[in-house]
C-alpha cells in the first residue's frame, strides 16, 4: 500500500525510546485510574468499553492490511469467535473465564491461519472475497446452528472474572490490554517479522528473493490479526454480557475496516484514533436524528472525504506535518568493512546448470541451456532482445518453476525450492525494474536483506543493523540510511538493491541488467562497484546490454539467442565469434546454425 | 368546514397559550420525562416511526388530561439503528439522564435481551414490545410487556386453525431470528393440544430474494393449513405472491406481521382471505376503535401493534405513576403490577407477576385488503 | 421432474438479477481495477426514481423509465467524479472504501429523502404470469431474462463493433497505452461510470417488481453478484452472466434440496471452493506478474 511511504521516516530504532517507554506506561496507568475513579454514567462506560475492545480488533488489522498488506474483511467474524468463546463457554459449559478467552482466541488463530493459507494463490479483490465468504458463513452458523450457538436469542447473562465483576474495574483491565497489545503491534514493526510483512506488502516479489518465507509471512499476519479480533471480542462480551450473531455481521467487518484506514493503518496510534472516532461519530451526529438516515448519510460522506484528503489516515495526516517540523539528522555509526564470504572455499565451481528449459505453452524460452560458473570473478550472460535471459535468471532464482533440467549451487540441487529457500542457499539478485520496498528506509531495507539465514550477522539486532549499515557503507550509501528510498534516485535506488542482496552475504549475485537506465557517470560508478565486488571474492552473474560494461567486468561470457545457448567461453573469444556477431547484428550466420 | 366562534376562541386561546405554558415547564425542567429506545435508522425504520406515533398520541392525551403528578409529560428518543449494539449504546444514553424515570424499550426481541442487564442496572421500568416468552422470566423486576408473548400466538393459532377452520395437519414457515424460531416453536408445542399434526416446518434466512423452494416444500408436504412466522414485510410480501402464483391455497394463518400495513400494501391480493393473530385490532373494542381514529388522523393510514403498543405503554406508565403519586421506582413497579382491567388499544391489561399484560390474541381476516375483526381468544392469566 | 423445471425456471430468473448487477461490477473492474460496493445503490436508486416518476407523479411507465435512466447517467457521472476520480492514482484499497462510504451515503441520503417505508413498483405486464405445462412463469422473470440476454448482445457488439466500444477496451487493458494513443482516458472512464450506473440502474427497476423498492434491496443483490462476478472471472462479460446464473440455480437447489436456511451459504462455499481451485474464474485468465 503505497499510503504509508509518508510515514517510515523516523528511523528504524527509534531513539526516543529510552523515555518513551515509561512515559508510556505512566500514560496507560492514569488512563487506568482515571476508568476506575471517575464516575461515569452506563453511557459512558458502555461506550468505552465498546470503543477498547474494539480498538483490540482493529489492531489487528494494523498487522495484516497496514504492516502485510492484505485485505482482512472478516475481522468481526473473528471478533464474533472470540465473544462466542466467552459466553458460550462460561454459561453452557462452565468454564472459566480465562480459559474460554484461550480457547476462543486459539479457534480464531487457527481460521486465521486458513484465511491467510488461501493468500498462497490469491490477492487483493480475491482475498477479500474470501473473506467476505468467510465472514457470512460464520454469520450463518452461528445463527443456524441453533444447539451449540443457540442461534438468534444470542447467548446472554456473560460473567466477567470475580474481581473484574465492576464495570470500571473491568474497563481498566481492557485498557491494560489495549495498551500491551498496542505495544506490542508497534514494536512488531521494527522487528524481524515486522520488517519482513512490510517487504511483502510493499513487493512481494522481491521479498522472496530476498529470503523471507512469503507464505509463511502472510499466514502470521493473518492469525496474529484474528488473534487480536477473537481477544478483543472476549472482552467484548465480558463487557456487554450478552452476545448475538448480528453484532458480528458482515457490516461490522466494514466498520472494523473503516476505523483502521480512517486513522491510518501504518501506526497502532492510528488503529485507536480511528476506532474512538467512528465510535463516536454517530453518537456525536444522534442530534441528527429527527431526520432517519441523515446522520449516516454524513458519515458515509466523512469516509468518502477521508479517504480523498487524508490517504495515510488520520494519524498518518498529523505524522506528516510533525515530521516536518523536526527533520533532526540522526548521528551515523559507522557499520565498519563489510564482510564477504563468497560462500566459503568450496568446489571450484558455484553454480551448475545442465539442461535448463522453461516453457511457455509452446514457446521455448529457454531451451536446454548448461551453464557453468566458476567460483570469483564475473560471468556475463547476454544475447538480443528476447533471447531469455531475464527468463534464465527467473528460472535460477526460483520465480519461474523450471520445465526440465537441474539447478546445483555450492554443490547443493535447488532446482524445485522456491525462492526465499535458494536464498537461504546463497543465491542473491537483483531486478531489472527495480524491485525495493519503497515506504521503507535503505538501512531497513539492507536489514531484510542481511537476515538471510544462515548469514553472518546471525539474528542479533546489532549486528545485523551494523551488517546493514556496512553494506550500505560499501555502496556509499552510509549517510543516507535512514531515508524512505523512495526519495532517491534511480543509481542510488540501484545500489541499495545490490547492498540488499551483498549483506545477506550470497555465495552468487545474480544482477539483472543493472546497467539499465542509468546515466554515464552512474555507470562508471556501477563498473567500480562491480569490480570492488569482486574483488571480495564474491561471483557475480551479470546480464547486461551494454557491450562496454560487459567486457570491462566480465571474464566469461555466456550467449543466448532464441533461448538456446550459441556460445560460451572466456570474454574475448567469445565476442569475437561469428555466431554471436551475427546475432547482434542480425545478420544470417555463414554456417547454418 | 365547520367552527363555532366558541370552538375557535378555545383553539386559538390553546394555540397560545401552549406553547408558553411547554416553555415555562421546560424552563423549571419540570417535566417527566420517558425515555424512547427506537429504529430510527436502519432495516427497522418504518416500523420505529409508527412507533412513535402511537406514543406521541398517548402523549398528547396524557398532556391535554393533566400531564402526571400536574407536570407536562415528555418523550425523549434514541435510535438504536435496528442493531443490538446500537439498542444497547441508545438505552445506555437514555438511562445516564437520571430526569427520565421509565423508559419504552423494543418490539425486537434481541434487543430487549441485549438492553436487559442495562435495563437491571437501571432499576426503572420498563415497558416493551419484544414477544420471547423468556424476557419475562429473566428475574428482571423492571420489565413489562405490552404486547402478548409467544407462547400465546402459537396457542391462538393452532387453536383456531382447529376449532374454527377444521385444519389439523399443519406446514410451518418461519424467519429464522429470535422472533421466528421462537414463535414457530410454540406453534408446534401447542399443535397436539388442539389434535393436530406437524407436517412441515421451514425456516428461512430473513431478507431472501426468492421462496420457491420454500413454497414448494409446502406444496409437496400435504399439509391442510399454514401457520407463518415473518419478521419482515418484503419477504413476507414475495413469500406470498410466490405461493399463489405456485397454486397454493390452503388456508393460512400468519404471525401479526401478516396484517401490517406495509405488508398488506406490499403483498396487496396475495394476502386476501389469510387470517392473522394481531395483537391490534381495530374493531377489537371501543378502545382500539378510539386509538385507529386517533391516529388515523395522524399518518392517514390505519394503526398496526406497532404503535398500540408504544400507545399503550406510554398511557399505563402515566397511568401508574398518576396513581402511585410518585415517580419512584419501586413505587411505579408495584402501581404497574396491581393494573387490573385496563382496556387499552391491544386489549385488556393485567399484569402478572412476570410483567406480562396482556393473555390474548385477535384473530383477524383479510377481506380484499380490509383488516377485519373476527375473533378474540383470551386465555386466563396468572395473576397469582 | 416438474419440480426440477420449476427450480430451474427459478434459479435462472434469479440468476439473471445476479448477472444483470454482475455486468455493472465487471464494467467498472475493467476500467478501473476497483470493485464498486455502491454498485447495488445504483440499483436501489433507480428503483426508487421510477416509484417517484411513475406512481407517485404518474408519468406513463417508459417516460418515467427513461427520465429514471438519464438520473442514473448523472449518478454515475457524479459518482466518478466524487468518489472514484481523485483516488485515480492511488491502489485499490483506499478506492474500496471510498466506495463503501460512498454506499453508506447513498443508501441512507435516500432515507433521508422518502423515508423508510418500502414501495411497490408494477411491472411492464398486466398479468402476473402463465403456466406453461406444470412449469409456473412469472412475467417479470421472464422479462429480466430476456433482457439480460439483450444487453450482453448488445455489449457484445459496442465492445467488438464500434469505434468506442474498442477505445474502451483499450482503456481497461493498458489506461498508459491508450493515453499514448491519444484516448482520453479520463472521458473513457467517465463514460463506462455512466454506463454501469444505467445498468445497475435497469437491474434495480427490472427486479423491482419482484422484490419491492426497499432501502435495503441494493445491498443484498449486490453482494451476490460480486460473488457471482468472481466466479465467472473479472476479465470477461460471458464470465459474469455464467457466473450469475450458476449462483442462481446452485442456491435454489441447494436450498430445496439441502437446507433453506444455509441458503447464502452455498453460494459463498461454490465461491471459496472456486477461489481456491479456480481463481482465474471460469473464463478470467490468469495474469502472472512479470519479474
Amino acid at each position: 500500500m503505497s499510503s504509508s511511504e509518508t510515514t517510515a521516516s523516523a528511523g528504524a530504532i527509534r531513539p526516543r525510546l529510552r523515555w518513551g517507554v515509561p512515559a508510556y506506561l505512566l500514560l496507560v496507568l492514569a488512563a487506568m485510574a482515571l476508568a476506575i475513579v471517575v464516575p461515569k454514567t452506563g453511557y459512558v462506560l458502555n461506550i468505552s468499553l465498546q470503543a477498547t475492545t474494539y480498538a483490540i480488533a482493529v489492531l489487528g488489522l494494523t498487522v495484516v492490511l497496514g504492516l502485510c498488506g492484505q485485505i482482512n474483511l472478516a475481522q468481526a467474524a473473528f471478533f464474533g469467535l472470540g465473544a462466542y468463546a466467552v459466553g458460550i463457554g462460561q454459561t453452557e459449559h462452565g468454564l472459566n473465564f480465562w480459559a474460554c478467552l484461550l480457547i476462543g482466541t486459539g479457534v480464531a488463530a487457527g481460521f486465521g491461519a486458513l484465511l491467510g493459507a488461501s493468500t498462497l494463490r490469491l490477492g487483493g479483490h480475491y482475498l477479500a472475497m474470501v473473506t467476505i465468504s468467510f465472514q457470512q458463513i460464520v454469520t450463518l452458523v452461528l445463527i443456524n446452528w441453533i444447539p451449540v450457538t443457540k442461534g438468534p436469542d444470542g447467548v446472554r447473562a456473560i460473567p466477567r472474572p470475580g474481581f473484574l465483576a465492576d464495570g470500571s474495574t473491568y474497563l481498566a483491565f481492557c485498557i491494560a490490554v489495549l495498551a500491551a497489545v498496542g505495544f506490542l503491534v508497534w514494536r512488531l514493526r521494527d522487528s524481524r517479522l515486522g520488517r519482513a510483512m512490510r517487504a511483502v506488502r510493499d513487493n512481494e516479489l522481491a521479498a522472496g528473493v530476498a529470503g523471507i518465507d512469503v507464505y509463511r509471512t502472510k499466514v502470521t499476519a493473518f492469525a496474529l490479526s484474528a488473534i487480536l479480533g477473537g481477544v478483543g471480542g472476549g472482552l467484548f462480551a465480558g463487557g456487554f454480557s450478552y452476545v448475538s450473531p448480528d453484532q458480528f455481521s458482515f457490516a461490522e467487518s466494514v466498520v472494523f475496516l473503516t476505523m483502521v484506514l480512517l486513522g491510518g493503518a501504518a501506526s497502532p496510534v492510528g488503529a485507536v484514533i480511528g476506532t474512538g472516532l467512528l465510535i463516536l461519530i454517530p453518537e456525536w451526529l444522534r442530534f441528527l436524528k429527527s431526520i432517519p438516515g441523515l446522520y449516516l448519510a454524513i458519515y458515509g460522506a466523512a469516509v468518502i472525504l477521508i479517504m480523498v484528503f487524508m490517504p495515510d489516515g488520520i494519524w498518518g495526516f498529523l505524522r506528516g506535518r510533525l515530521d516536518r517540523l523536526k527533520r533532526a539528522v540522526l548521528p551515523v555509526r559507522s557499520g565498519g568493512a563489510l564482510q564477504l564470504s563468497g560462500g566459503g572455499q568450496g568446489a571450484d565451481t558455484v553454480l551448475e546448470v545442465r539442461g535448463l528449459s522453461k516453457h511457455f505453452g509452446g514457446l521455448k524460452a529457454v531451451d536446454e541451456v548448461d551453464l557453468t560458473i566458476r567460483r570469483g570473478g564475473v560471468h556475463a550472460l547476454i544475447g538480443p532482445n528476447g533471447s531469455g535471459k531475464t527468463t534464465t535468471l527467473n528460472v535460477l532464482s526460483g520465480l519461474y518453476k523450471a520445465t526440465a533440467g537441474s539447478i546445483v549451487l555450492d554443490g547443493r540441487d535447488i532446482t524445485n525450492l522456491p525462492p526465499h529457500a535458494r536464498t537461504q542457499a546463497g543465491l542473491g539478485r537483483t531486478f531489472q525494474n527495480i524491485r525495493l520496498w519503497r515506504s521503507m528506509t535503505a538501512l531497513e531495507n539492507v536489514m531484510v536483506g542481511a537476515e538471510r539465514p544462515g548469514s553472518p550477522a546471525g539474528s542479533d539486532p546489532a549486528a545485523l543493523m551494523a551488517r546493514a549499515r556496512a553494506a550500505l557503507a560499501f555502496v556509499e550509501l552510509e549517510d543516507r540510511a535512514d531515508e524512505v528510498v523512495a526519495s532517491f534516485s534511480y543509481g542510488h535506488q540501484r545500489a541499495v538493491e545490490i547492498a540488499r542482496a551483498l549483506a545477506g552475504d550470497p555465495a552468487l549475485l545474480l544482477l539483472d541488467e543493472p546497467g539499465a537506465g542509468l546515466n554515464s557517470s552512474e555507470k562508471v560508478e556501477l563498473r567500480n562497484l562491480l569490480k570492488r565486488i569482486s574483488a571480495r571474492g564474491l561471483t557475480i552473474l551479470i546480464i547486461d546490454h551494454d557491450m562496454t560494461l560487459v567486457s570491462e567486468v566480465a571474464q566469461h561470457i555466456t550467449v543466448l539467442n532464441f533461448g538456446r545457448r550459441i556460445a560460451d567461453g572466456y570474454s574475448a573469444d567469445v565476442l569475437k565469434h561469428p555466431d554471436v556477431i551475427a546475432a547482434y547484428l542480425g545478420a544470417a550466420p555463414d554456417v547454418p546454425a | 368546514m365547520h367552527l363555532t366562534r366558541r370552538g375557535f376562541t378555545t383553539a386559538l386561546a390553546g394555540t397560545i397559550a401552549a406553547p408558553a405554558v411547554l416553555r415555562s415547564a421546560y424552563a423549571q425542567g419540570a417535566t417527566v420525562k420517558i425515555g424512547m429506545v427506537m429504529p430510527m435508522t436502519g432495516a427497522a425504520a418504518e416500523s420505529g416511526s409508527f412507533a412513535q406515533t402511537g406514543a406521541k398520541i398517548a402523549l398528547e392525551q396524557v398532556n391535554k388530561a393533566g400531564g402526571v403528578l400536574g407536570k407536562p409529560l415528555e418523550l425523549v428518543y434514541e435510535d438504536d439503528q435496528t442493531t443490538n449494539p446500537g439498542a444497547v449504546l441508545a438505552f445506555s444514553k437514555l438511562a445516564s439522564q437520571s430526569d427520565i424515570v421509565a423508559f419504552l424499550g423494543s418490539i425486537r426481541s434481541t434487543q430487549m435481551h441485549a438492553m436487559a442487564p442495562d435495563m437491571l442496572k437501571a432499576g426503572k421500568p420498563v415497558g416493551f414490545g419484544g414477544t420471547d416468552p423468556n424476557l419475562t422470566k429473566l428475574g428482571n423486576p423492571w420489565l413489562f410487556r405490552f404486547r402478548p408473548n409467544d407462547s400465546y400466538s402459537g396457542r391462538v393459532i393452532a387453536q383456531y386453525g382447529a376449532k374454527e377452520l377444521g385444519k389439523k395437519k399443519w406446514a410451518i414457515v418461519h424467519s429464522t431470528d429470535a422472533f421466528g424460531t421462537a414463535g414457530a416453536k410454540a406453534l408446534e408445542e401447542a399443535l397436539p393440544d388442539n389434535g393436530s399434526t406437524l407436517a412441515l416446518k421451514q425456516g428461512y434466512a430473513n431478507q431472501s430474494q426468492d421462496f420457491t423452494p420454500v413454497v414448494l416444500a409446502v406444496r409437496q408436504s400435504g399439509a391442510d393449513i399454514l401457520g407463518t412466522y415473518f419478521t419482515f414485510e418484503t419477504d413476507l410480501g414475495i413469500f406470498a405472491r410466490q405461493l399463489r402464483q405456485l397454486g397454493v391455497n390452503i388456508p393460512w394463518v400468519g404471525s401479526p406481521s401478516i396484517v401490517n400495513v406495509s405488508a398488506l400494501k406490499l403483498a396487496g391480493p396475495a394476502l386476501y382471505n389469510t387470517f392473522g393473530v394481531a395483537d391490534y385490532a381495530e374493531d377489537s373494542s371501543d378502545a382500539s376503535k378510539a386509538f385507529g381514529k386517533a391516529y388515523r388522523d395522524i399518518r392517514k393510514v390505519a394503526p398496526d401493534n406497532q404503535s398500540s403498543w408504544t400507545y399503550d405503554a406510554v398511557t399505563c406508565l402515566a397511568m401508574a405513576m398518576n396513581k402511585a403519586g410518585s415517580t419512584d421506582p419501586n413505587k411505579v413497579r408495584e402501581a404497574m403490577l396491581a393494573i387490573r382491567g385496563h382496556k387499552g388499544a391491544e386489549g385488556e391489561y393485567n399484569f402478572d407477576k412476570n410483567g406480562d399484560g396482556l393473555h390474548g390474541y385477535n384473530i383477524v381476516k383479510n377481506e380484499k385488503g380490509e383488516i377485519k375483526f373476527d375473533k378474540r381468544i383470551d386465555f386466563p392469566p396468572n395473576l397469582g | 421432474m416438474d419440480l426440477v423445471l420449476q427450480l430451474l425456471f427459478t434459479g435462472i430468473g434469479i440468476g439473471s438479477v445476479y448477472a444483470l448487477v454482475a455486468l455493472g461490477f465487471v464494467l467498472i473492474f475493467r476500467a478501473t481495477n476497483v470493485v464498486n460496493f455502491a454498485q447495488g445503490e445504483f440499483s436501489m436508486v433507480a428503483a426508487f426514481l421510477m416509484v417517484v416518476f411513475s406512481v407517485k407523479i404518474g408519468l406513463p411507465y417508459w417516460v418515467a423509465f427513461i427520465i429514471a435512466l438519464i438520473c442514473m447517467a448523472g449518478l454515475g457521472a457524479v459518482f466518478n467524479l466524487a468518489v472514484y476520480y481523485p483516488l485515480r492514482h492511488r491502489t485499490y484499497l483506499p478506492v474500496i472504501i471510498s466506495t463503501i462510504g460512498a454506499s453508506i451515503f447513498i443508501a441512507n441520503t435516500t432515507l433521508a429523502i422518502h423515508g423508510p417505508e418500502p414501495e411497490v413498483l408494477s411491472g411492464w405486464f398486466d398479468t402476473p404470469g402463465f403456466m406453461l405445462g406444470p412449469v409456473y412463469f412469472d412475467n417479470q422473470y421472464v422479462l429480466i431474462i430476456v433482457v439480460t440476454a439483450l444487453l450482453v448482445a448488445l455489449q457484445y457488439w459496442f465492445f467488438e463493433h464500434t469505434l468506442l466500444g474498442k477505445k474502451l477496451q483499450a482503456t481497461s487493458q493498458d489506461k498508459e497505452m491508450a493515453a499514448l494513443l491519444g484516448i482520453p482516458v479520463a472521458v473513457m472512464i467517465m463514460i463506462t461510470f455512466v454506463y454501469s450506473a444505467v445498468i445497475g440502474g435497469i437491474a434495480g427497476i427490472l427486479v423491482a417488481p419482484v422484490l419491492f423498492v426497499s432501502i435495503g434491496m441494493g445491498a443484498t443483490i449486490a453482494l451476490k453478484a460480486f460473488a457471482a462476478t468472481i466466479i465467472g472471472g473479472f476479465g470477461e462479460v460471458t464470465g459474469a452472466i455464467i457466473g450469475g446464473l450458476a449462483l442462481g440455480v446452485i442456491e435454489t437447489f441447494g436450498a430445496a434440496y439441502i437446507s433453506v436456511p444455509y441458503k447464502d451459504g452455498f453460494a459463498f462455499l461454490v465461491l471459496i471452493a472456486f477461489l481456491i481451485f479456480r481463481p482465474q474464474g471460469i473464463f478470467g485468465e490468469r495474469v502472472a506478474e512479470k519479474a
